[in-house]
């Protein structure tokens, strides 16, 4: 077993409000064990008291530790300092604040808005008033318990949100950690809200771009895109509510009859369905610069094999 | 300074401020719940086990509410107030019953109902629990429940002190981390749920932020602590993160070894070797440290290799999951590496079975930072949870009765003095910062009021202690931001330490006998003639003054405890 100490370099980005932003260095001994949050505290009780960050829990369950590791959005209680060293291949761990998030103080930023968003979704269920006032009980199968518990996990660290890219240029998008509380609570059978929930939820659903990034940062694997892909499906039931999710449930209707006619998705048509032959050649002409709408307007598909038994599956759209 | 005024200001976030902010915001008063950290983010989250509950129609056929009274007062040695762990125990199915109605996740039974497991100490199956992440569940849905009522939430708001006016508690003065501005908030009671205090131990399962700040506001303002001197202790704690690695480890047949590969265990329980009660193998390991035969930084190893990876993966997730995250290690492949730490503080602020404290009317305390006598000198597992939500809901209901019958209440005369002496560390030029003293009196703590106590180690401690209690005078704050200053609390969260370990420590060494957590070397055996009483403390100035109480007996006579 290593036991060997080894010394790391830890380059931290610092601001405060009277000195502005500057890079600080130091050097701390770790073992093959040490968390970043531990680096970070013998760096605060032995070398520069004034270094300020958030640390509760030290096992990734409070959700305060989230920042940048080596550009990375983590949380620091999560990470193994020389995992880090081992990962990149250098002696110098970077640590920053988390994106997207205003900073106050070296690593602290303010979550007013990440907290903002979750409020917005009503973080809380809404039982019937038999059960509120003990007339009854709920009863709650254990494959439901276990299906909403994976979305119910979320800690509230803001990695994801610091991570993804809707909610930068889309003012209207919840974001990833609200849509998975707000699908927690939206599918939960014990819940006495589902329209008003649904009315939240579901425009918002459709402004996700599917990158994938809240899949990755999540330290729950709570994969929020999830949450969000379950939300969409209940357009079709409640009809769409907004400028996005009518777009959204055109598209996903395009892309239905797409696989119906031909097995296989066919891109231009899809387009032309959802956004309508006009707004399609404006964007057409947008794309055309990187060659990609060639590619969408050219490709013409050929049938697959089976696609009549696929048909039958998907129930013989006419 | 800015002034606030409301009914109740309950000091907490956790589990136990939030029920009792719940109970009085339903009843109309008008409440702030002030915390040093976002609600979600205090200790309760880290709870894994679960939250024992006796519940009608839903536990084993065979078990009954006064089952559970006597684990719990057997489970505590004895010093449990039973009238305590009677309330307990009855109001624990409905507990669970009002969290799962509030949506909290718990695992289910096939036919829908609450499932249930065995934990330690307990005659039949009653803990409940939502996977090992059961206090994040709770805490996460109460958060949920009580930010959906008229309360008014300052998180991340540092409490500095208690307000007492006319011999009675008046508001705190907190400070908001972000502005580091104060303010006074006035009530006409204050509900203490400060949580533990795990920090003052070099080594501790707890979070980063419990420093107990809740137990030294009290003794600041007059009121007692009751059995400070009873700290639990649990023997696998993962080094060097100290996170818990649970007993099921060892109940699934995990190995304590040295760095030779002996099986110690061996030598100090033969029968029931690694097994063996909780105390018992904290103090093995610790001795097998000491005397040399540990590994380097302090620590054992805690095999489970010999099992074999579908077991170990099916059975101990958690302990797989935390080897690998926190350690860096894959326990399938290789031992993880475990020592003893601090993990719960049975002792706390001296309260009834209503939460109110005898010494300062007004002043309330619920959760860890509270002694109700529930746990006596060692909490059984899964009880603490409880505790917080049971006691958190009596003591809100009693603040709501408080509050009809109590009178408006007059100003505190002087609180900027509260904020001139948290700002006297920041004033001065040179002396210690708070990292030196905080090292020093961690490592005091833990070597000499831990695990193994004698007279000697005691009254080293007592002199170490009010050493640095006077070095600490002399403690400035480098930082000068004005902005989330962390340094600067950290050093009031020290001043906090510094009170209460001179308190533990003087009762640790006043208590001559061995009961539950509390181990004298000097005194191996509990002595029931003398010492079957709560100690109450006080602090004056650098005196610390002890009195006692009687234990509330209602029907279980103590008798041997062994299992
Ligand atoms: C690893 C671990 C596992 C555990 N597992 C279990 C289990 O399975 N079952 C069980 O029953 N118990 C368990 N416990 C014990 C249990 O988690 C705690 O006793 C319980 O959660 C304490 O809750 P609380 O509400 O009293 O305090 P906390 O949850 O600690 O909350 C304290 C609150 O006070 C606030 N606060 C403190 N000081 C100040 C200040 N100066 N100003 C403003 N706010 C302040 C904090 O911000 C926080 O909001 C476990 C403990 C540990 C360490
Ligand atoms: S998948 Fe959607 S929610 Fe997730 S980061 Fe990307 S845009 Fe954001
Ligand atoms: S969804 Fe995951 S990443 Fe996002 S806030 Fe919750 S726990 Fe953090
Ligand atoms: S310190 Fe709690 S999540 Fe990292």
């Amino acid at each position: 077993m290593k036991e060997l100490d080894k010394e790391v370099k830890v380059k931290v980005k610092r601001f405060s409000e009277e000195k502005g932003t500057w890079w600080q260095e130091y050097t701390v001994k770790v073992d093959k064990y040490t968390q970043m949050t531990e680096v970070l505290k013998r760096i605060k009780e032995e070398q520069d008291p004034t270094l300020s960050y958030r640390a509760s829990c030290h096992m990734a369950v409070c959700g305060s530790c989230g920042m940048r590791i080596n550009g990375a959005p983590r949380l620091a209680c999560r990470t193994i300092a020389l995992e880090e060293v081992d990962r990149t291949g250098s002696d110098t761990i970077v640590v920053e604040p988390m994106d997207g998030y205003p900073v106050l103080k070296d690593l602290v930023v303010d979550l007013t808005d990440f907290y903002n968003r979750m409020y917005k979704v009503k973080p809380r269920l809404h039982p019937s008033e038999d059960v509120l006032k003990g007339k009854s009980e709920h009863r709650l199968k254990p494959e439901d318990q276990s299906r909403l518990w994976k979305f119910a996990q979320c800690i509230w660290c803001g990695l994801c949100v610091s991570s993804c890219p809707a909610v930068r240029i889309d003012v209207e998008f919840l974001g990833p950690a609200a849509h998975a509380k707000g699908y927690r609570f939206l599918s939960d059978p014990r819940d006495t809200s589902f329209e008003e929930r649904a009315k939240v939820l579901i425009d918002s659903a459709w402004r996700c771009t599917y990158c994938y990034m809240c899949y990755e940062v999540c330290p729950r694997d709570i994969e929020p895109v999830e949450a969000i892909k379950l939300t969409r499906t209940y357009t079709t039931k409640f009809g769409p509510t907004g400028d996005a999710s009518s777009f959204g449930e055109r598209h996903s209707k395009a892309v239905e009859e797409s696989i119906a006619e031909t097995g296989m998705l066919q891109g231009g048509k899809v387009y032309v369905k959802t956004y309508g032959l006009v707004n399609s050649l404006i964007s057409m002409i947008e794309l055309m610069k990187d060659g990609k709408a060639t590619k969408l307007i050219m490709e013409r598909q050929k049938k697959v094999r089976g696609i009549d038994e696929l048909r039958k599956l998907l129930g013989e759209k006419q | 300074m800015e002034k606030l005024n409301y009914d109740v200001v309950v000091v907490g976030g956790g589990l136990a401020g939030l029920m009792t902010a719940h109970e009085v915001a339903s009843a109309g008063f008008r409440v702030a719940v002030l915390s040093k950290v976002f609600p979600t983010r205090s200790h309760s989250a880290c709870a894994e086990g679960g939250i024992a509950a006796y519940m009608d129609g839903n536990s084993d056929p065979s078990d009954s509410p006064e089952f559970m009274v006597y684990d719990t007062v057997k489970g505590g040695d004895y010093l449990v107030d039973q009238d305590a762990a009677e309330i307990l125990s009855y109001k624990s199915g409905e507990i669970v019953r009002l969290l799962e109605s509030w949506g909290a996740l718990f695992n289910r039974q096939p036919d829908g109902r609450v499932a249930l497991r065995y934990f330690g100490g307990q005659t039949y199956p009653r803990t409940r629990f939502v996977g090992d992440k059961t206090g994040m569940a709770l805490l996460h849905t109460i958060y949920e429940r009580v930010s959906g009522l008229n309360v008014d939430f300052f998180s991340e708001w540092f409490t500095l002190d208690l307000l007492v006016t006319d011999r009675r508690v008046t508001g705190v003065v907190a400070m908001e981390m972000k502005s580091m501005s104060p303010a006074t908030f006035g009530a006409k009671a204050v509900v203490l749920a400060t949580g533990g205090n795990g920090m003052l131990y070099q080594h501790t399962t707890n979070s980063y932020i419990n420093t107990g700040d809740g137990y030294a506001m009290a003794l600041r303002a007059g009121a007692a602590l009751k059995d400070p001197e009873f700290v639990q202790f649990h023997p696998t704690a993962l080094y060097p993160s100290d996170i818990l690695i649970s007993e099921a480890a060892r109940g699934e047949g995990g190995i304590l070894k040295n760095n030779k590969g002996e099986r110690f265990m061996t030598k100090y329980a033969p029968m029931k070797l690694d097994l063996a009660p909780r105390d018992v193998v904290s103090r093995a390991i610790l001795t097998e440290v000491a005397e040399g035969r540990g590994f380097p930084g302090g620590y054992v190893q805690l095999d489970l290799t010999h099992l074999g990876e579908k077991y170990i993966k099916e059975r101990l997730a958690l302990a797989v999951e935390a080897g690998r995250n926190f350690a860096g290690v894959d326990p399938v492949k290789e031992p993880l590496p475990v020592r003893p730490a601090q993990h719960y503080y049975m002792g706390g602020v001296d309260v009834d079975v209503s939460g109110a404290n005898p010494d300062l009317p007004g002043l309330f305390a619920a959760g860890e930072a509270a002694c109700v006598s529930v746990h006596g000198a060692n909490r059984l597992g899964s009880n603490s949870l409880l505790e917080t939500l049971v006691f958190g809901r009596e003591t809100g209901q009693a603040v709501v009765k408080f509050l009809e019958n109590s009178k408006e209440v007059r100003d505190a005369p002087n609180p900027e003095k509260v904020v001139d002496d948290a700002y006297s560390f920041v004033k001065r030029e040179s002396g210690v910062h708070f990292g030196e003293v905080m090292k020093e009196l961690r490592k005091t703590m833990w070597e000499d009021v831990g695990v193994f106590r004698d007279e000697e180690r005691l009254k080293r401690a007592v002199s170490k202690v009010t050493e640095l209690r006077k070095t600490a005078v002399n403690m400035y704050v480098t930082d000068r931001s004005k902005t989330y200053n962390t340094e600067f609390f950290n050093a009031l969260e020290l001043r906090n330490m510094l009170d209460q370990a001179v308190v533990i420590a003087t009762t640790a060494l006043n208590r001559t006998e061995s009961r539950g957590a509390h181990y004298r070397l000097d005194f191996p055996k509990r002595d029931d003639k003398q010492w079957l009483k709560h100690t109450l403390a006080y602090l004056r100035g650098n005196t610390v003054e002890i009195t006692y109480k009687p234990v509330k007996i209602t029907k279980w006579m103590p008798e041997e405890r062994v299992y």
